[in-house]
């Protein structure tokens, strides 16, 4: 790897041989590689456990990453067919592409940009802050933010994220600065560029970064946290990692105690595989996770396993979502620099007094020419489009992210009529915005919009959601067996030895950008994992 | 197999080229960009049965309404008669994802793309607004 680039050596560093037989019962299976799967896998191997890591898509590494906004966005994104249905835009205008999630070693977390809140303690009991929600499925998770702190400490320290626990800010670019002086315009306080999950100075072996703007399209120069070259890398150097790339999950199987006793999987030669497991812990994304937990029915288990409850697959969260884009006289050039190291938190609060429950926050977004195109108002043409378009250069944005109602009906379910290239159901994916959803995106885009006004915005765009990118509660904690499908360590209900390891464990979904939460989680189930296999509990 | 000849193929890029300016009506663009956008209308549809057939029946109808020969208001009028139609969406969708995923326009619009290979924007402007404060970085007190 002479001459090779950090980013590109701690990509291949986290390749290792097939270590473990498929008929060794005594290894953990992880299906998926992103934040969840990826650090789980890590704090494992780190104590000992031998872990099978099944990553449905191929190992990319830096060298492979394009910038480039579709041939990106074509390398990376999970592309396998789904359907859509519900009263969202996206299923009008994206019927295929419910979700931009990745598929590639590293998952998603090879895409995120960076953002870092943390949940605020109300945000774990909703039902109790907010009441009764006509509509909403409203749950309090069984945890709180006190069980969740030390692990909070432990990813912001492990990702090196900025403004915490001594680590410097990032600097302001252009789009911050219109963001910022806006906020303060307009009375807002809380704005800062971070907390952020990129270097602003070497860390954990990764550079500072160069301020290129491309988070979304994998990071070519690895200033960015990610599973493929911050945790994976670490996981192999203890020889405890055996990370299959190009392995499809097809089943979890199951024993007659209604144990998981393996992982069905198609490896890249198309070859049929089953990997016998200790302990099956499922990170495929909220939309893979149900389904793979849907795909996994038995004639014991008919509904899927772990379903006693009935809801696999319901409760499905994308956060608020939209974005605002400014004009202005002068150029702002938002690209240059690094995407969302720009919050404002003033408006993640639990207000009614504005007309919706829950909060949000606004964070600096930019697309390039590319994708805001495709994205600022899909379906859009004409002399205000082309209008939006020539001002690019002088154009701002900021993304709106905020908490979603769960409703039983937003569901991933298995669809009977149209299978993947596999031979597997595709999964589609109902979502209608809830009444509180829609009063919030409609206040939080007037807010955005009056950010850049402020500054002398000429003109102001509200863009929709875009497919999702926080895929969230399709396999929510709970403290009673029925209303969810895991404890609070992600643990089935119905299968001791089965876990979920990511976003689709949100018994809600907070205000605040999901990956760090994820990670705090996979790092405390790994935790707890390790002990339940110590006392011979798994 | 294609299912329109190269003599065909180079008449309809003209009037593509024609109805993609109309559609998406950028003052400063040359022709260039326009016609790579209607080339690519044209070579995707030579290879799809529906849609060739689409691309003559719109284009037919675009001939017989004068479209050529209106003014740009005219153009757009006709145009937004016809929107929502397979024909109309098959151009207005396949425009989105060429006319502005090629470099000529991107430096048109003032957008620099890939900068891996230079360093980044480090050192090429990632902070060279002026027309505002320097705003703070850290988080309120």
């Amino acid at each position: 790897m002479a001459g090779a680039s950090i980013a590109e050596r701690l990509g291949q560093e986290a390749k290792t041989p097939s270590r473990f037989d498929h008929d060794d019962a005594d290894v953990v299976v992880v299906v998926g590689s992103g934040a969840g799967g990826g650090t789980l896998a890590n704090e494992l191997c780190r104590r000992g456990i031998r872990t099978v890591v099944l990553e449905a898509g191929p190992h990319l590494t830096a060298d492979d990453y394009h910038e480039e906004e579709w041939p990106a966005f074509n390398q990376m994104a999970w592309l396998d067919n789904r359907t859509t249905s519900g009263g969202w835009r996206v299923a009008r205008d994206f019927p295929n592409l419910p979700a931009w999630t990745v598929k590639a070693v590293g998952g998603t977390s090879t895409h995120w940009a960076g953002a870092c809140p943390r949940f605020k303690d109300y945000e774990f009991r909703i039902r109790e802050a907010y009441g009764e929600i006509p509509g909403a499925n409203l749950l309090d998770w069984p945890i709180g933010l006190a069980d969740l702190e030390p692990y909070y400490d432990q990813a912001e320290l492990k990702m090196g994220v900025t403004h915490r626990h001594g680590r410097p800010p990032l600097p302001a670019n252009n789009n911050y600065k219109v963001f910022a002086n806006g906020a303060e315009r307009v009375g807002y306080g809380g704005y800062a560029t971070g907390p952020y999950a990129t270097n602003a100075e070497p860390f954990d072996g990764r550079p500072a970064t160069l301020q290129e703007g491309f988070n979304f399209q994998g990071d070519k120069h690895g200033a960015k946290w990610s599973t493929l070259i911050a945790e994976l890398p670490k996981a192999a150097a203890t020889g405890k990692l055996d990370l299959r790339a190009d392995a499809h999950a097809v089943q979890i199987t199951h024993d007659a105690r209604g144990r998981a006793d393996g992982v069905v999987y198609i490896d890249a030669d198309g070859a049929l595989r089953r990997q016998r497991a200790r302990a099956v812990c499922v990170a495929g994304n909220a939309i893979e996770s149900a389904r793979l937990l849907l795909l996994s029915s038995s004639p014991s288990h008919p509904d899927g396993l772990a379903n006693s409850s009935g809801q696999v697959g319901r409760n499905y969260m994308r956060h608020l979502t939209g974005s605002v884009y400014g004009s202005f006289a002068e150029p702002v050039r938002m690209y240059r620099g690094e995407t969302m190291a720009g919050i404002i938190a003033d408006e993640s609060v639990n207000d009614p007094d504005r007309g919706f429950v829950g909060g949000f926050y606004m964070e600096t977004l930019s697309l390039g020419v590319p994708f805001l195109a495709a994205f600022v108002d899909p379906g859009a043409w004409g002399p205000d489009f082309t209008a939006t378009m020539d001002a690019y250069e002088r154009t701002a944005g900021m993304w709106l992210v905020g908490e979603d109602m769960p409703q039983e009906t937003n569901a991933v379910t298995l669809n009977p009529d149209i299978s993947d290239q596999h031979g597997l159901p595709v999964p589609n994916v109902h979502f209608d915005d809830h009444a509180n959803d829609v009063a919030m995106r409609e206040y939080a885009w007037r807010k955005g919009a009056a950010v850049y006004e402020a500054v002398g915005a000429l003109a102001t765009t509200k863009t929709p959601p875009y497919p999702s990118t926080h895929n969230l509660g399709t396999c929510r904690m709970s403290a009673r067996p029925e209303d969810g499908v895991v404890n609070g360590f992600g643990q089935a209900h119905d299968v001791p030895n089965l876990f979920v390891s990511d976003g689709s464990v949100f018994t809600t979904g907070a205000a605040a950008n999901p990956t760090l939460t994820i990670v705090a989680l996979a790092i405390r189930q790994a935790e707890y994992l390790a002990g339940e296999i110590a006392s011979g509990g798994v | 197999m294609a299912l329109l000849t190269s003599g065909e193929l180079d008449a309809h890029v003209d009037e593509v080229a024609l109805l993609v300016r109309a559609m998406f009506p950028h003052e400063g663009f040359p022709e260039g960009p326009y016609r790579r956008s209607a080339k690519a209308i044209v070579d995707a549809a030579g290879e799809d049965a529906r849609a060739v057939t689409q691309l003559r029946q719109g284009l037919a109808e675009l001939a017989a309404a004068d479209f050529a020969d209106r003014d740009e208001a005219g153009r757009l009028d006709y145009l937004r008669g016809i929107a929502g139609t397979a024909f109309f969406e098959q151009v207005r969708a396949k425009v989105i994802v060429t006319l502005y995923d090629d470099p000529e326009v991107w430096s048109l619009l003032g957008y620099e793309g890939p900068c891996h290979e230079q360093g980044g924007y480090l050192e090429r402007g990632f902070d060279d607004l002026d027309w505002l404060p320097a705003p703070r970085v850290e988080e309120a007190a």
